[in-house]
């Protein structure tokens, strides 16, 4: 589910519209991100396979999915329906106050997840959950921003440039 | 849930259907201006992986194709294999012309390197990166050079430079960065150039440059930008790059030109946006609801 979303907004916001052409292809090579998040979640719940088959882990886990699939279904709404000039505003507005209300929403989702699903302490919980953002995100942000990251990271802290 | 789920598939089907078959690029003749071959360009194309980008580098070329753009410079973020994987695609499947490149993303500036074949280090400041790029026989623009990235670009840098972005789509946000991109290309003698800056978001060309070329390959392309043969128009009709050929292109009137497959239609897009919120609300159902099987609440 979470790569047919991915592929239909990879069409969406770019051609306002559903191709095959760029659904079918978008929907293989973004599945990058659902795979990136599957070997998170088995760093930190491999270990309990036996008492719960991981592919029940797995599904359980992305039903918890919701707020991100309505942000990518928002975000293709404004390229589908708002002229693309005003639509970079909308876009900035939409990743960045829309996103920050996701990621933590999905956060308390995630939580609840290893803290009743995983049967997790509270501490353990969180750990996990801070464990499975650091790897997953760290995949996902290699992968998508890569060579690019170190001079955003210095510019953003204001350093001086290297030699 | 199976209602939901069948609806789902008919408007995401109807959608894909309306959208695929709408999908072909309109007829693309070309222009001819001056004595040149005009080409509609966009020199600041990313692609998937590694420069936050969303489409791969042959799914960039199809698309440059369908907005009617006869070359694009795909340049990776302190990279350039993926802009060769879509040069490669493009010559094998008969594409628009794509240049090689990379947007070297330092601190301080962003820099676009056209023309290139091997990465550029983003460690080091602006005027050795721009001999660098004419060293390997490329061209240096400016990318999207607002008032923060001035001072990178001392009076030397800015003399070396060959071009820098008057129009990108910052300027659709704010006038006063418009202005700020206007200034820059007003504070030395560049060429003109209008980018999209493509990262996946709206389609590609939305600015776009106008290149007078002698010839219809890559060193025909830099060489028009390293003699000024551009013309770049803002959505409000004002034309930026070379006067004469500003002159000529309003006496034959033919420019702007976007030759863009148009949008799919209302109901298109609505069936696909709501097929999609209809499909996530159906896929989002616990394992046991899917299987018809009695299922705890758990989140």
């Amino acid at each position: 589910m979470v790569a047919l979303v991915l592929g239909c907004t990879m069409s969406l916001i770019t051609s306002a519209g559903l191709t095959l052409r760029l659904a079918g292809p978008a929907a293989v090579y973004w599945s990058f991100v659902p795979l990136a998040e599957i070997a998170a979640l088995a760093a930190v719940c491999w270990p309990e396979r036996r008492r719960r088959p991981f592919r029940q882990v797995v599904d359980l886990f992305f039903a918890g999915h919701g707020p991100w699939l309505f942000w990518l279904i928002g975000l293709s709404a404004i390229w589908c329906f708002a002229p693309p000039s005003r639509a970079f505003a909308f876009t900035r507005v939409w990743l960045y106050g829309a996103g920050a209300i996701v990621i933590v929403w999905s956060a308390y989702i995630d939580f609840c997840f290893f803290r009743f699903v995983m049967a997790r302490s509270p501490a353990r919980a969180t750990r996990d959950l801070l464990l499975q953002r650091l790897v997953s995100w760290a995949l996902i942000i290699a992968i998508f921003g890569g060579p690019a990251i170190p001079p955003e990271v210095v510019a953003r802290l204001g350093a001086r440039l290297g030699p | 849930m199976t209602a939901l789920r069948w609806i789902a598939s008919g408007l995401l089907l109807a959608s894909l259907a309306a959208g695929t078959i709408g999908d072909s690029p309109r007829a693309h003749p070309p222009m001819i201006l001056g004595g040149y071959r005009v080409m509609a360009a966009d020199f600041h194309v990313h692609s998937f992986p590694l420069s936050w980008a969303t489409l791969s580098p042959w799914d960039t070329a199809i698309e440059a194709q369908r907005q009617g753009l006869d070359a694009i410079a795909i340049v990776g973020h302190n990279h350039v294999w993926v802009s060769k994987v879509g040069r490669w695609f493009s010559r094998r499947w008969g594409g628009p012309l794509v240049l090689t490149g990379e947007e070297i993303v330092s601190a301080h500036y962003h820099l676009l390197a056209i023309g290139i074949d091997s990465t550029i280090d983003w460690r080091q400041t602006a005027v050795s990166a721009i001999r660098e790029i004419h060293r390997q026989g490329g061209v240096a623009i400016a990318a999207h050079p607002l008032a923060g990235s001035w001072p990178a670009y001392d009076a030397q840098a800015r003399q070396a430079l060959d071009g820098a972005e008057v129009l990108h789509p910052i300027a659709y946000e704010s006038a006063d960065l418009a202005t700020q991109l206007r200034q820059f290309y007003g504070s030395a003698p560049l060429t003109a150039i209008g980018d999209s800056d493509y990262h996946g978001l709206g389609p590609i060309g939305i600015c776009r440059t106008y290149v007078f070329t002698k010839e219809e390959t890559q060193p025909g392309i830099l060489d028009a930008i390293r003699h000024g043969r551009t013309v770049v128009y803002d959505r409000a009709g004002r034309a930026y790059g070379d006067p004469d050929l500003i002159r000529v292109a309003a006496a034959d009137g033919r420019l702007p030109r976007l030759d863009s497959t148009p949008a799919p239609s209302m109901f298109s897009r609505i069936a696909a946006i709501l097929g999609l919120t209809a499909a996530a609300i159906a896929g989002l159902s616990l394992p046991g609801e899917r299987d018809g099987q009695e299922c705890h609440k758990v989140k």
